[in-house]
């Protein structure tokens, strides 16, 4: 039996969201003893649920409320309805995500010292450096069992790789199928990689970690927690004193209830974030909870990702296997002699047959398409995922048009900048040179899918005057409200950004109970 | 064409695939496009995706998934028949008897409608989510009820070198 709180325990810690830090964040604060109500959107659902489907999958994991969105982006354009992307669901988009690991590099965390003025960014360094978080990547890889960390052996190379293999290494470059979160053997009570290729759909075999078979199992058991799956949170509210002191919700049956709080921590992936402060308006916050200084919403960065498909002479059966399980770093360093600031990681993709069609240009029709499309067997993916600037308007607002619940709809703005399309194209460049160097007969330089990698739209600062949240992901203006997903990112980095907001949830759950035992929290 | 080296399936706890008549009635298991509606967005839809290889009843089944989104949802509903008259209204003969050519130029001009969209991504949506498709196309779709890949060809690849093992 599950443990359970009253609506008016103001005891309990309240967490908005179950992914990669809410999920994480109630575990670790279960674990210290500390009691948790975690509310979820989505259902729970169990991996005899998933499918191995892609339409399938997305549609049962998917946040699908509308959303909108402006700017020069070709998410705009391509998908104006849903330009960002993540789960509803127990376990949030760890239930879908590919389980790339890579840690940020020490420079990524002074990118204003290092990229200089740059016009029309508002970059800013991290508040805290490389060395304050390693001990907490150094945690997050152990308990997630990131390959190639703890002993863990790396993926086999698969199909798909082996055509990036020979092209990386006909060109130098420094390539390995990488670190995953993903099982290349039996770790931690759960089984290794069956190579079904379909992690991305809810993963059913439990070889790939998520919140959803590791850490809320491992929280409930603490007696601590108590979940609530299909609690759509409307708004916080705050006392007299600015504190954080409940949280109302929307429960399945329709039902409004008002969960008291000793702590709020919001975790809904960024554009969830950003929209439920937006709307927890008051005379005090009449900009919207913890956003005295404006800084909610923007500054919203989503990552240079893009992929390139090409065809070659014989099959390939990229389908078969983990599919992102390659790597290459020689790009990530900020170089200046590239003509532009930032670097990327060049990662590996493969995608079934419905979403390659959907993805590789929406809107491209005719016997052109047919012409590529027909070759699927042959073709291979390659990816990669790099940093954008974060700029002030680049951000998640509110609309006039309410949602169900009574809540605005967000539109998401986000306009290139300069150097994001030089990253970008320098970026094509090389993935199309990697498969030319495998002998690959045509590349399809597809443009980025619906935003993946939301971050720094509650950005930390280490003055309240640049962000909304200070080193520890607590609200400047509001000393118990905490955020703990990728909107708390200073700037983006590189790399994939689960394990990064992984190792920030332990870490802040060592601040929080440390304040909770001063008498502070 | 098939791809005789694979074989496709679907997950078992999907829908099963939909088995359409093979003569021209089989309209009559639509709900909400009459026979006209039906074979203009079929045409359309080979039109846009003009597989010489596969057959008409995988185009069928396409509009017969625009079907059933038509009767859950009236807009979508509305699209499709905005589309249809667009089409149609294009030329002095309806859009499926035109010739290929006109047939292009017709949709070409509509490009930017939000009709043109609506029936663009719902095709891509559905055709290429059909079990015929990808056999035919070499998708093999679900594995985990087979074990996955593990050892079924998830490094058969032999026409490039072998990586090192622990690369």
């Amino acid at each position: 039996m599950m443990t359970q709180y009253e609506l008016d325990d103001s005891g309990v810690v309240v967490i908005v969201g179950s992914g990669a830090g809410g999920g994480t964040l109630a575990h670790e604060l279960t674990k210290r003893g500390i009691k948790v109500v975690l509310l979820e959107a989505g259902k729970h659902l169990t991996p005899d649920d998933f499918v191995n489907d892609e339409w399938g999958g997305y549609e049962m994991l998917s946040w699908l409320d509308k959303r909108t969105a402006s700017g020069t982006w070709r998410a705009a354009k391509d998908h104006p309805l849903s330009p960002s992307w993540s789960c509803q669901v127990v376990g949030g988009t760890t239930s879908h995500w590919s389980a790339c690991c890579y840690r940020f590099i020490e420079d990524e965390f002074r990118a204003k010292t290092l990229y200089g003025e740059l016009p029309g960014t508002s970059l800013i360094d991290w508040p805290f450096t490389v060395a304050d978080i390693e001990p907490y990547y150094e945690l997050a890889e152990a308990k997630m069992g990131v390959t190639r960390t703890n002993g863990l052996p790396g993926l086999p190379a698969n199909n798909n790789f082996k055509v990036m293999y020979a092209g990386a290494k006909a060109l130098g470059l420094n390539v390995s199928t990488g670190r995953h979160a993903i099982n290349s053997i039996p770790y931690d009570g759960r089984p290794a990689t069956i190579q079904d290729g379909f992690t991305i759909t809810g993963d059913k075999t439990g070889s790939r970690w998520s919140t959803l078979n590791v850490e809320i199992p491992r929280a409930l058991a603490t007696g601590k927690l108590e979940l609530r799956p299909q609690s759509r949170v409307t708004f916080i509210e705050h006392d007299d004193a600015g504190k954080a002191s409940a949280v109302v919700y929307v429960d399945a049956a329709g039902v409004t209830h008002r969960q008291k709080a000793r702590a709020v921590v919001v975790a809904g992936n960024c554009v969830e974030s950003s929209r439920l402060l937006l709307h927890s308006k008051s005379a005090r916050f009449p900009d919207g909870l913890a956003n005295g200084w404006g800084h909610v919403g923007r500054h919203y960065l989503r990552h240079i990702i893009q992929t390139v498909w090409s065809i070659f002479d014989k099959p390939v059966h990229m389908h078969r296997g983990e599919i992102m399980a390659g790597m290459i770093d020689d790009f990530v360093r900020h170089d200046p002699a590239r003509g532009f600031a930032a670097g990327y990681y060049i990662e590996m993709n493969s995608m079934g047959l419905p979403t390659t069609a959907a993805f590789l240009e929406p809107g491209w029709w005719g016997r052109d398409f047919v012409s590529v499309i027909e070759q699927y067997r042959n073709m291979a993916g390659i990816f990669m995922s790099g940093e954008d600037m974060p700029q002030p308007g680049n951000r998640i607002t509110l609309t006039d048009e309410l949602d169900a619940f009574g809540v605005p709809v967000a539109n998401i703005h986000y306009d290139d900048h300069p150097n994001d399309l030089k990253l970008r194209s320098h970026g094509y460049k090389t993935l199309s040179a990697i498969h030319a160097a495998a002998g690959a007969k045509r590349s399809i330089e597809a443009p980025s899918y619906p935003a993946s990698h939301n971050l720094g739209s509650n950005r930390m600062a280490a003055k309240a005057e640049d962000g909304v949240l200070d080193a520890n992901g607590r609200a400047w203006e509001v000393p118990n409200l905490f955020i703990a997903d990728g909107s708390t990112f200073s700037t983006g980095g590189a790399c994939n950004p689960t394990l990064t907001i992984v190792a920030l949830a332990i870490r802040q759950a060592d601040f929080m109970a440390k304040q909770m035992a001063a008498g502070e929290l | 064409m098939t791809d005789t080296a694979i074989t496709a399936y679907k997950d078992p706890k999907m829908p099963p695939p939909v088995d359409l008549p093979e003569g021209p009635e089989w309209v009559g298991v639509l709900k909400v496009f009459d026979a006209h509606a039906a074979e203009t967005l079929v045409t359309a839809a080979h039109t846009l995706y003009p597989h010489q290889t596969l057959p008409e009843r995988v185009y069928r089944r396409t509009v017969f998934a625009f079907d059933a989104l038509a009767a859950k949802l009236p807009a979508v509903a509305q699209g499709f028949a905005e589309f249809v008259d667009l089409v149609d209204g294009a030329m002095p003969v309806p859009f499926r008897d035109l010739s290929e050519s006109y047939r292009v130029n017709t949709l070409k001009a509509i490009e930017a409608t939000p009709a043109f969209r609506l029936v663009q991504r719902s095709t891509v949506r559905f055709l290429y989510d059909d079990l015929e498709v990808w056999q035919a196309f070499g998708y093999e779709g679900a594995a985990v009820q087979l074990g996955g890949y593990i050892n079924r060809g998830f490094n058969d690849l032999d026409w490039l070198p072998e990586p090192p093992p622990g690369i």
